[in-house]
This record gives C-alpha cells, sequence and structure tokens, in this order.
C-alpha cells in the first residue's frame, strides 16, 4: 500500500486504526480523466465540502530506474525539484507557496515519485503554474550548488532515518538479502552516501530530460475549484509543454513477480544500537494488484492486526516471547515484499521465537482461517479504506496511485471487491505458494555488545 | 512502500511526541479582514518556453495572484452536562457514516502519585484489558469484528478512551466503549503482562535518541519534581514502584464523571446520542462523598514565571558513541494553554521554526546542509507549556548547528517578525486549521485536547479570532518575551567525545552529563 504521509498538525498522536466493513460501501472517488496533447494524464476531482485544494504530480520513476552507481539517485532528485528555475528561483517555490497558505511534500518509492501542493482554494493558480514551471524548466538550469545543497539534506536524511533510528538499517540491508544484485528492487530508495557523493550535474539533466515528461507524468487537481476555469488554466500551463517521448519502462524482464529467486533460507544478522533483538522475515510475493496480493494483505491482518491476531496472541500475549509483532504486505508494480517483524523480549532465545513465528506461519499454510478470522479481517481492510478516503490529500493520491499502476483512476470499488472476494480456501492456498519455509530471508537484529546492558 | 523516503519530515520526529502528543495546542488563525500574502512579483522579462532559450511570449505567463480565501472560523460542538455530571460535546456532521467518540477524564500524568510516575499511562493501559464480560483477547476481537477501533491512553493534562465507527456498529461498539471506562476488571494475571510490556518500552526507549531528547529536556524544564518534569510513561524507576493496587485507586479517585468530557463528532444526533449515553454509561454515577478527581495539583504554578533572565543556559549531553547525527534540543518554559497569548505563540512559531519556510528549517537545512529539517514548537499545557526547537545535524557538525540555532533563535527573539512572516504565519494558521477539521476523527482529537486541558469548546473559534488580528507589533512583542532561551537548556543526544571539542570552540565550557531518563 501507498505510504502515509506525516501530517504536521502538532500533537496529534498517532492512532492505529481499524474501521468495520460497509456490506454497501460506496467507495468510489468520483472523477474525469482527460490527455492532453502532449501526453500528460490530467485527472480532475471536485468536492466542495471544504474551502481547499490539493494538486498531486505523479511521475513513472522510481530507484528500480537507477542506473549501476547512481543509487538513491530518484529520491535526491525529487529534492532538486523544489531547487528553483527562473521564473521561480532558488527557495521561491516553498515561500510562494507558504506565502499563500499552501504547503507540500512529495516522496519516493521503487516505481514512483509523487508531489503533492495543499493550498486555499484560491491559490490553485499558483500551485497549478509552479507544478508546470518545474515540469518545463527546471532540468536544464541544474547546478552544482543547488545539487550539493540537496546531497547534504538527503545524507542527513539517511542518517536520520535510517542509521540512527532503532532498526532502520533494517531497511538498507533487507532489499539487497531479499532480491538479486540484477534486480531493479536490489537496492534501498535512500541509495548509499558513496552513489549520492558521485551524482553529476549531468546526471540530473539527464534524468529530468528522460523521465521528468509531460507524457510520464499524472496530475491530479482535488477540491474545491470551478472545472471548466481549471481545464483552462491546465491547458495553458502544462499543455505546451513539449514532450521527448514516454520513456521506457525496463521492468524486470528476467524475473517473475510469482516466482521468487530464493533458493533457500538467506540468514544474516546485524548489530544496531537496540536494547531489545527483532528477527524479521521477509519473502517475494506477487506484484501490487495480482492474484494473491490481497490476500497477503489480509493475511497480514490475521496475522497481527491487533491483540487478537495469531502472531499477537500467541508469542506476546500467551507465550510472552515478544514485545510487539507486525506483518505487512508491501506491494509493489514489479512485485511485493511480505514481512513479519517481530521484537523478542529480554532473555529470550532467537531460536525459541524463531520456532515460535514458524509453528504460527505453518498453521496459516497447513488450515484455512477460521470464518471469524477473515471476517475481522476483511471488515479492517474495508473500513481502512473507507476512512482513508475522507481525506481529501489521500483521495488525490489514490487516484494517481491507480492511475499509475493500474491506468484507471476509478479503481476503488474493484480494488475492494479482491479483498471482498477472498475465501479462507484462497487465502490458504496463497499461503502456501508463498509465505514457504525455504525460500526466505531471515534477519535478525541484535544489540551491540559494548551497548548491551 | 516501505523503503519510500520523504522529502522532509512534516512531523517534529518523535521530539517530546510520547510526552505531550495531545496536550499541544495549536492554533490557528481566520476571520476577516485578512490582507492578502505578498504581491506576486513579475516574472523576469526572459522567462523562457525551453529553458535556455528566449521567448517572446511566456505561455505561464506572470506568477497568479492568490486572493484571499474566505475566512475560516472552526466549528463549536454543542455543549450540556449530563445528570452524573459528565460534561457532552457534540459536533454533527453527516457526510459520511462515521462517528468518532473520545471520553476525557481531566487527570493525565500530572496527577501520577509522586514516585509512582507513569500511572495515568498505565492506568490508561489497563482499561481495555478486560472490562466487564470480556477479557482482553474478547475486546480486542469484537471491536475488530465490527471494524470499530478502541484506543486508549494518557498525556500529561488527560487520560481518554477513544472509539471511531461506522454508524451501522456504533451501538455495540459504543457499549464496548462503556465497559471499558467504567467496568474494567484490573485481573493482576493481565496487569502482570502490561507491567513487563510496559517496562520492557522504557528499556527499548533509551536507544531511541529523539525520545531520550524529550525526556531529558522535559525533566530539565520543568525539573523532577514538578507535575509536568516526567515523561507520560514515567521513568524506568518509577514504573518498576507501580503496583496493580496503584492503578485502582488511580482509577477510582480519577475516572469519574464529574471529572470527565465525553467528545462527539460524526453522523449523530443529540437524542441519538443520548440515548446512546444511556445504554453504555448506565452505572457510572458521581460519588459525591469521594475524594474527587480532576483536581489539578497547583503547587507548581508558582513556577510559571519564565525562568529568571539572570540563569545561564545549562548544556548537558547524554551519550550515544558511534551516533551519526547528534539529536539537539533547545528548550524554556512557556505560558499555559489558557494563556491569551498561546494563540499567538503558535504563530510566532510558524516563522521560527513551525514550516518548511521557517528560520531554522530554512537556515540549519537548505542552506548550511546541516540537518534532514529543523523546528520548533510550542506545547502548551493546562499549568504552563514549553518551547522546544530541535535538529538532528551530522555529528561533525554539532558545535556549528548549535551556534547556527541558538543565534536564530536570539535573532527572531530580537529582532521579531517580518512582513512577509506577518503575512506568511496568518496565512499558514488558517490552512492548518482547516485541515485540523477536515476527518472526523481529527476533528474529535482536537476537541479532546481542547477539552482535557481544560479550555471551553468554543476554543479555537476564540483563538482563530484572536490570533487573526494580531499585529506585527503583537507578534513580535512575544517573540521577544517568549523565544528568548539565553536561560533555558540545550539537551544533545550523540557522541560525547566528539561533541565537547566542538562545543568548547563555541564558548561552551560548561557541560553536563547526563543518563538517557535525564538523571
Amino acid at each position: 500500500m501507498a505510504i502515509r504521509s506525516s501530517i504536521f498538525a502538532l500533537g496529534c498522536g498517532a492512532g492505529v486504526l481499524a474501521y468495520a466493513a460497509l456490506a454497501s460501501a460506496d467507495v468510489n472517488i468520483p472523477f474525469s480523466r482527460s490527455t492532453l496533447p502532449n501526453g500528460m494524464t490530467v485527472i480532475l476531482h471536485e468536492d466542495h465540502a471544504i474551502p481547499m485544494v490539493v494538486v498531486n504530480v505523479s511521475y513513472n520513476v522510481g530507484s528500480r530506474f537507477e542506473k549501476a552507481g547512481r543509487t538513491g539517485f530518484a529520491h535526491l532528485f525529487e529534492h532538486l525539484m523544489f531547487m528553483g528555475t527562473r521564473r521561480a528561483p532558488t527557495k521561491a517555490f516553498d515561500a510562494w507557496m507558504e506565502a499563500s497558505g499552501g504547503s507540500n511534500n512529495a516522496w519516493t518509492s521503487q516505481d514512483r515519485t509523487d508531489y503533492y501542493d495543499v493550498g486555499a482554494n484560491t491559490s490553485l493558480d499558483l500551485l497549478l503554474w509552479l507544478e508546470a514551471d518545474r515540469l518545463r524548466d527546471l532540468g536544464p538550469l541544474m547546478t552544482h550548488d543547488k545539487l550539493n545543497a540537496q546531497r547534504d539534506v538527503v545524507r542527513n536524511e539517511r542518517r536520520q532515518t535510517s542509521e540512527n533510528t532503532p532498526y532502520g538499517k533494517v531497511e538498507l540491508r533487507l532489499p539487497e538479502l531479499l532480491y538479486p544484485a540484477s534486480h531493479p528492487y536490489h537496492h534501498p530508495v535512500v541509495g548509499s552516501h558513496e552513489d549520492l557523493e558521485a551524482a553529476t550535474v549531468d546526471d540530473t539533466k539527464a534524468f529530468f530530460a528522460t523521465y521528468y515528461d509531460p507524457a510520464n507524468a499524472s496530475l491530479v487537481v482535488a477540491g474545491d475549484f470551478e472545472p471548466n476555469a481549471v481545464k483552462d488554466k491546465i491547458n495553458r500551463y502544462f499543455g505546451a509543454i513539449p514532450s521527448r517521448g514516454k520513456p521506457i519502462d525496463p521492468g524486470a524482464p528476467n524475473f517473475l513477480d510469482t516466482k521468487t529467486t530464493l533458493t533457500g533460507v538467506v540468514r544474516e544478522a546485524m548489530e544496531d544500537n537496540v536494547e531489545l533483538p527483532k528477527i524479521i522475515m521477509a519473502w517475494q510475493t506477487p506484484r501490487h494488484f495480482a492474484p494473491g496480493d490481497a490476500e497477503l494483505d489480509l493475511i497480514s491482518v490475521a496475522l497481527a492486526g491487533g491483540k487478537a491476531s495469531r502472531l499477537y496472541k500467541a508469542l506476546v500475549y500467551d507465550q510472552k516471547l515478544a514485545q510487539s509483532v507486525d506483518a505487512s504486505q508491501d506491494s509493489g508494480t514489479l512485485g511485493s515484499r511480505f514481512e513479519v517483524d517481530v521484537m523478542a523480549r529480554p532473555g529470550v532465545s532467537l531460536d525459541a521465537l524463531e520456532a515460535a513465528i514458524d509453528k504460527e506461519l505453518a498453521a496459516v499454510r497447513n488450515a484455512p482461517l477460521s470464518g471469524a478470522e477473515l471476517e475481522r479481517a476483511k471488515n479492517m481492510v474495508e473500513t481502512s479504506f473507507v476512512m482513508r478516503a475522507e481525506s481529501l490529500r489521500e483521495r488525490a493520491a489514490l487516484l494517481n496511485m491507480y492511475e499509475a499502476e493500474v491506468g484507471d483512476p476509478g479503481y476503488a470499488e474493484k480494488d475492494l471487491t479482491r479483498y471482498r472476494v477472498a475465501t479462507t480456501t484462497s487465502i490458504q492456498k496463497v499461503a502456501e505458494a508463498y509465505l514457504v519455509p525455504n525460500a526466505r530471508v531471515i534477519l535478525r537484529v541484535v544489540p551491540k555488545k559494548e551497548s548491551g546492558k | 512502500m516501505k523503503g519510500a523516503s520523504m522529502r522532509w519530515s512534516r512531523r517534529i520526529t518523535n521530539f517530546l511526541i510520547r510526552a505531550t502528543a495531545a496536550t499541544v495546542f495549536v492554533s490557528a488563525c481566520g476571520g476577516p479582514g485578512a490582507e492578502p500574502p505578498p504581491k506576486a512579483a513579475v516574472p523576469p522579462a526572459d522567462a523562457s518556453t525551453e529553458a535556455g532559450a528566449p521567448a517572446a511570449i511566456d505561455p505561464l505567463g506572470s506568477r497568479p495572484e492568490v486572493p484571499m480565501p474566505a475566512p475560516y472560523t472552526p466549528p463549536v460542538p454543542v455543549s450540556y452536562t449530563r445528570s452524573n455530571g459528565m460534561k457532552v460535546w457534540l459536533l454533527e456532521r453527516h457526510a459520511l457514516p462515521i462517528v468518532s467518540m473520545q471520553i476525557v477524564v481531566a487527570a493525565g500524568s500530572g496527577l501520577d502519585f509522586a514516585g509512582k510516575e507513569g500511572l495515568a499511562y498505565a492506568t490508561a493501559n489497563m482499561l481495555d484489558e478486560g472490562a466487564g464480560k470480556r477479557g482482553a483477547l474478547d475486546i480486542a476481537r469484537d471491536i475488530d469484528q465490527l471494524g470499530a477501533a478502541l484506543t486508549t491512553g494518557a498525556f500529561v493534562d488527560y487520560s481518554f478512551v477513544e472509539l471511531t465507527s461506522l454508524k451501522k456498529n456504533l451501538e455495540p461498539a459504543a457499549l464496548i466503549l462503556g465497559d471499558v471506562v467504567t467496568k474494567p476488571t484490573f485481573s493482576l494475571v493481565e496487569w502482570k503482562r502490561v507491567h513487563d510490556l510496559w517496562e520492557n518500552e522504557l528499556r527499548a526507549r533509551q536507544s531511541n535518541p529523539h525520545a531520550v531528547a524529550s525526556v531529558v529536556a522535559q525533566r530539565l524544564v520543568f525539573g523532577p519534581s514538578h507535575s509536568y518534569g516526567h515523561p507520560t510513561s514515567g521513568t524506568k524507576k518509577s514504573a518498576a514502584n507501580v503496583g496493580l493496587s496503584d492503578v485502582m485507586r488511580f482509577y477510582k479517585e480519577m475516572w469519574r464523571p464529574e471529572a470527565a468530557t465525553c467528545v462527539v463528532v460524526g453522523d449523530i444526533t443529540q437524542s441519538e446520542l443520548d440515548s446512546l449515553l444511556d445504554k453504555a454509561l448506565p452505572a457510572w454515577t458521581s460519588h459525591p462523598n469521594e475524594k474527587s478527581g480532576g483536581k489539578r495539583d497547583k503547587r507548581d504554578v508558582q513556577n510559571v514565571a519564565p525562568p529568571n533572565a539572570s540563569d545561564r543556559r545549562r548544556v548537558v549531553v547524554v551519550d550515544r558513541p558511534d551516533a551519526p547525527q547528534s539529536v539537539i534540543g533547545v528548550a524554556r518554559r512557556s505560558v499555559s494553554a489558557s494563556d491569551a497569548n498561546a494563540p499567538l505563540l503558535a504563530r510566532v512559531n510558524g516563522a521560527l521554526g513551525g514550516s518548511f519556510t521557517s528560520r531554522l528549517n530554512q537556515d540549519l537545512r537548505e542552506s548550511r546542509g546541516y540537518s534532514y529539517g529543523a523546528r520548533s514548537r510550542f506545547l502548551f499545557m493546562a499549568l504552563q507549556g514549553m518551547f522546544a526547537a530541535e535538529a538532528a545535524v551530522q555529528v561533525e557538525h554539532t558545535g556549528d548547528a548549535l551556534k547556527a540555532m541558538l543565534g536564530d533563535i536570539e535573532d527572531f527573539a530580537h529582532s521579531g517578525l517580518t512582513n512577509e512572516e506577518e503575512s506568511k504565519t496568518r496565512m499558514l494558521a488558517r490552512a492548518e486549521l482547516v485541515e485540523a477539521y477536515e476527518t472526523v476523527e481529527a476533528t474529535a482529537r482536537r476537541l479532546g485536547r481542547i477539552a482535557g486541558v481544560g479550555l471551553p469548546p468554543e476554543a479555537d473559534a476564540l483563538a482563530s479570532k484572536l490570533m487573526y488580528n494580531a499585529t506585527k507589533q503583537d507578534l513580535s512583542a512575544l517573540a521577544n518575551q517568549y523565544i528568548d532561551v539565553t536561560s533555558g537548556i540545550v539537551v544533545i543526544v550523540g557522541p560525547r567525545a566528539k561533541i565537547e571539542p566542538q562545543l568548547k570552540a563555541i564558548g561552551i565550557a560548561s557541560i553536563d552529563s547526563v543518563g538517557p531518563e535525564g538523571e
């Protein structure tokens, strides 16, 4: 599932949300879609509930498109998209947007780079103008100073979110263990310090010319606007941006998402500045929206969603081996990663903990979930979906996610149907096929010796 | 996706979140008479169609001006008191069939018994570990089955139980909420497990540098004996002292209807709600003869005044050998949530460290490249507040970064806001408020916080007007009075051996060492 943005609502505690099923929930997000002559996709979602607009621009480029020796480049480039043009010099993009009460953020995954702006309903022209300006002109105006400034920021981002965060280094190492070197998902999105240092201005210009093309972009405008006026503005601002052609998606021609490349158990242990050890297990699983993907989402909920889930009940509640459990199906365009994370209690043998996890996984493979378990998981998935769509920013992100992944912004109902039709039998089959014990990564994080108490 | 990287973290990492998450009172503006943001600059005449290739006519034209958006005044919930003394705040919203409710009691970690810090938190944790006829797992299973979400927790000034549900499942879910609030089992078997998990969580906290910075800053700013001087989740030492009998006593004294507010937002009318509460909370009655809960301890109020200006700034380091970054926190005391200046200070902060273009973030991140982001914030609590700035910086630049942060803060305190900042902060505060009231659950949490810190239901509406009307002179005077940190505290979590010489080089000679809980 796509990343959630962090919201600058100071003080709102993070809540774990799960909501009930709507047997007849209407989850569709109304929209209209068109394509500009230069190939740019335009999706409008009108909603006058609050005096706000959201602009979301998604580019079909992520870390899997990176060249050898340039890991982390797609994300670094995302930062460079804010570094200015002639019309909006360095710092002006943010300064003008915030002066109008707007805000923005962006994220990069293996598959995509997504930018969004949130503003008052009166600021839409400005938001569109700023997005069009950088798509039109930013690349050729790149300089060493701009590149160096964001290179420092990104290297500090890597230090802060991965290196200096407990268990943060897992995300740097796990992709390398899970995928072979020739697979586009082999390296972490944030990249290595070495490759970030190696990036040049010429790299940025070439990357922009290839991937930041209107034919490779999808624009969503959502919220409180007048559609005809907005269409005129979009045509004027974006319509005349020349396309150099839609870039070729190299995909992963030598790999199948339904056939893991792992031929055994890949084991590794890493030391970290942590108090409690953790066991992480990971499998290669079917890509987003492929058969099995929704079942794996439901399995993750049955395993670790709430206190009544299987892993929580067995490991935390009954056997008292674990401090916390987590499971997720992290769905991607080329393939997905199913992951189980279990933090050990102090003094617990990791071998014993691993055996206890394996017992629960075997149970999911060897027998169907109960009807009540499946109903719970479905209810939790379905209503979290309904709740997410209450936010205008999330609706804009969903429209672009569906456009990018399945070429249909209106896929919400079909997406949910995948979960609704899953059965205990289909789930067991998927568990048997993919959550196999002998083709997975088992990574242990253990406290550093010198800091271990 | 899991591996995705964000441009910037809009949230202040973890700093202070554990301690004060729901007590933060972010005010925002709205109301008539706003001035427009800075006029659109005329783009350069040679703006190009193809970068580098001049063209006669720029298809983008000049930068669009932004008309002033209509004023936004937050909605005010209907409020009334039920016969058992519990206040009800209801904000009807019928767009989606969703209801979110919070039972808030005015007793948070500020009322933890001495030596039992973390008690309010532990009590809230125990409420859903068995209640009424259900055991701990039954509660979780039944709530999940309904697709609802039930959460319990505590903050500095209040504790809460939160329920969000689809309307069609609200009644059975609310009956469980009612049991959790009024009939917790407090089983010794469950307590043993909850207590073990709690102690492990506190142990794990020591390896999170942001959490450590937060815990230490809070302790140093308020002092260990102050109601607010300890983390909401307690310390390793205090947690070891808390027993189930303490939890039961805290519950009995504090979780009482006359100390409670039931905040409800969503697709429900007042008559539907009253009937629901009759069923969900039938036996929750006040006991006027017993000690009344929720009374705030006034011992500390004498200390509300800002620290004596002659006090020197205290600098402490929590050693974290081999860390690639230093987490720097700069903090001081501030005004309470009920202070008329609080909403204005939230706007003042927008210019210093509350937005991407704020001075701290622009300087430490965009100009110097020391950090992924620098922020500041005010935390407004019932008795008094706190101002804190934070940045995680590359270890090699710890000294320079601290010097820059202190310089930015002092400069802002002395010179106040620019015209652009005066306008920008008004616009940003308005936008934050619009978003804060967008969803049912976010709205319920915000109103729960307002109730929890003892403010009236119309607090945001009033604050928006106050803040809206504040002038540059008003805001600059407040910056001068409440941003100065010459007598505040500095906490640095990082490798002491590498940091100390850098601090000496910027003239900081006296450096204290403390442990990860500030001891």
